[in-house]
């Protein structure tokens, strides 16, 4: 009787399987890893007046240098509005990008797998604020046959105080899970980040619709208004989604990165506003959340935004708003980082994201519609780089301001079907 | 049986680059109580038909309601091992699991259903069934299949499971994403599992989670 399973144990120990992990800063959930070279960068678009149609629209550039149209932009699908284009994640399978407007609450769901290099646009969901009470979906983290959305905002008044919201692959609205507001918990929301192993479920928190659309100079003059910025992280148990513990994470915790070496418990983030470095990690069976590094000067506010581990987890890039910055921190014990590297990539630079390999990395430049600069310094473009462990080299470049398509925000790849 | 699992032995293909390899999913935690919480419901489980291991056409519904069900898309001769193989383990242990709560192997089911009809004939199907005992134990693994790629495409469709015939040195494959489903007793997809997430302990321990519910 036991024969089967004997056989399929050996098997089993012979085999194994793909790490639980994809270019450094998806789901782990999302399959078909791309650890050669990509062929494509989409770039999700915040559309601008004026500028072509004005529309978001999700961009697609050629990134494989063998390619003739290398560093080129090969198609653009605008979604026939404009309504503060962010984030966007793959769905488990890849075949699917689902992408979020900030103002408008709405996501648009790109098919990527038939025809990386021309995606087509295939759903538009409407429902979030009403089955769900959100408002703002940030950041898509793919489960199993679902999408997590971790939201900024609500519908109610626009606050910070928000939650995750489940839909399946289909576009089905499945559940909701508020952030905590007891046990110390503000209900704030912004990134969502999960650990397998662990069954450990990361969120942070930013602010709300009410600050995010406000213009940035505006803002950061209105003493009130900028004490609604979240304070902290929440560890869930994912299995019961259930808040088990409200860390104090002071000064806006943006993106989360667990280290992707297996059996790793720990992750690790910026405090846009502190400009703090801070490491989240399991000693015994608590969860603590450490202040681990300065990012810059905190008294220039450099406003660290976005952060890419790579894939040993020993080292993290980390881009700054403000000075146009990419730094690079050595993460070899990540409770002490230490920088080792920075460069001025632009005047105004946000997103970063890097291959698996950590041979290339790409840098975008808009924050908000309302955050981003103004004049000369409102440079709006993706920039590629090649780096060799000591320097950044520019590789390509594509000015979006210059072919009208917008302020480029966040980016994934993608490659041919093999 | 050798016949039946030694196409499982191959050498693994894999539509990702570089795939490396590491050791099976780890559980570093101890997973919730079963019945200590709720599993939203997903989706329905679509309708359609298969074909048993006698050959004859029944519709799935018959597989999918009635009892807690745990069905994976599978094809013989996968040679990707975080495939069909990895599935086919992960249903054997939580099948041993299972045997060991009597009352919950009563209320559950195993199915394995194929998506490679030309290949998987209610013969081929019916061999794995006497391997594993398919009626035979508690709870009972149906290995099923379909009578043609028309039959199969809106069980796909429906469940959400992509699979893509290709071609590569000059063997013939089925590129899918390793997804198990959960289907509570009036056939609706409680949870879905993936590569990273095929814990016998905690599949089982959701499996006594919708037994609960239709006590």
């Amino acid at each position: 009787m036991k024969e089967p399973i004997a056989v399929i144990a050996l098997l089993l120990a012979a085999f194994t399987l793909p790490a639980a992990a994809d270019e450094t800063c998806n789901s782990p959930y999302t399959t078909a890893l791309i650890k050669g070279q990509e062929d494509y960068v989409h770039v999700w678009t915040l559309g601008v007046k004026d500028w072509g149609d004005g529309q978001d629209k999700l961009v697609t550039i050629s990134a494989n240098p063998k390619a003739k149209d290398y560093g080129k932009v090969v198609s653009s699908v605008s979604v026939g509005s404009r309504g503060e284009a962010h984030h966007m994640g793959f769905t488990d399978d890849r075949r699917y990008l689902w992408a979020g407007g900030l103002s408008d609450n709405r996501i648009y769901v790109f098919d990527v797998g038939k025809n990386p290099a021309k995606p087509v646009l295939t759903r538009t969901i409407t429902d979030l604020g009403e089955k769900s009470g959100y408002l703002g979906p940030h950041t898509f983290y793919a489960v199993p046959g679902r999408m997590l959305i971790g939201t900024l905002s609500n519908t109610k008044d626009k606050g910070g105080v928000t939650g995750i919201a489940v839909y399946n692959n289909k576009g089905e609205f499945v559940a909701k899970y508020d952030v905590p507001t007891g046990s110390g918990g503000d209900g704030y929301g912004y990134d969502v980040a999960i650990n397998p192993s662990k069954n450990a479920m990361l969120t942070s928190s930013f602010t709300g619709f009410n600050n995010y659309m406000r213009p940035l100079g505006e803002l950061i003059k209105d003493g009130e208004a900028m004490k609604k910025f979240g304070n902290t992280m929440v560890v869930w148990d994912h299995k019961a989604m259930k808040p088990t513990k409200v860390l104090s994470v002071p000064g806006g915790p943006l993106e989360i990165r667990w280290s992707l070496k297996p059996g790793d418990n720990w992750a690790i983030t910026a405090a846009a506003l502190t400009s703090k470095l801070w490491l989240v990690k399991q000693e015994g069976k608590e969860w603590v959340a450490k202040e681990v590094g300065t990012i810059g000067d905190p008294a220039k506010i450099p406003l660290p935004v976005d952060i890419s581990i790579t894939a040993d987890g020993k080292g993290l890039w980390v881009n700054t708003f403000m000075d146009g910055k990419t730094r690079y921190f050595d993460l070899t014990n990540p409770e002490a980082p230490k920088q080792t590297y920075e460069k001025v990539t632009g005047k105004q630079v946000n997103m970063i994201s890097q291959s698996w390999d950590g041979k290339r990395v790409y840098v975008s430049s808009s924050l908000l519609e309302n955050w981003d600069k103004g004049g000369a310094d409102n440079e709006q473009f993706v920039r590629a780089f090649n780096w060799n462990g000591k320097e950044l080299t520019p590789a390509f470049e594509v000015d979006f301001a210059k072919e009208k398509l917008g302020r480029a925000h966040h980016m994934k790849f993608s490659a041919k079907p093999l | 049986m050798l016949a039946a699992t030694a196409c499982l032995i191959a050498p693994a293909l894999h539509a990702a680059q570089g795939d490396e390899r590491v050791a099976a999913p780890l559980q570093l935690f101890t997973p919730p109580p079963a019945g200590s919480y709720t599993l939203p419901p997903i989706q329905s489980a679509p309708r359609g038909r298969v074909v048993d291991e006698a050959g004859r056409s029944r519709p799935l519904a018959e597989f999918v309601t009635g009892r807690v069900t745990l069905l994976s898309f599978i094809y013989t001769h996968c040679t990707d091992a975080a495939g069909c193989p990895l599935a086919i383990a992960t249903l054997a242990q939580v099948r041993e699991r299972l045997s060991a709560n009597p009352v919950a192997a009563g209320g559950a089911r195993l199915v394995s259903l194929s998506f490679d009809p030309e290949y998987d004939t209610p013969d081929v199907m019916r061999l794995f069934s006497k391997t594993f005992e398919g009626a035979a134990r508690k709870p009972p693994w149906h290995f099923l299949t379909t009578a043609s790629q028309s039959q199969l495409a809106p069980l796909l469709e429906g469940f959400g499971q992509d699979a893509a015939v290709t071609e590569a040195s000059g063997a013939r494959r089925l590129d899918h994403t390793l997804r198990v489903f959960l289907i509570d007793s009036r056939g609706r997809v409680r949870e879905i599992y993936s590569a990273a997430y095929l814990m016998p302990e905690v599949i089982v321990n959701d499996i006594l989670t919708l037994a609960a519910e239709a006590r």
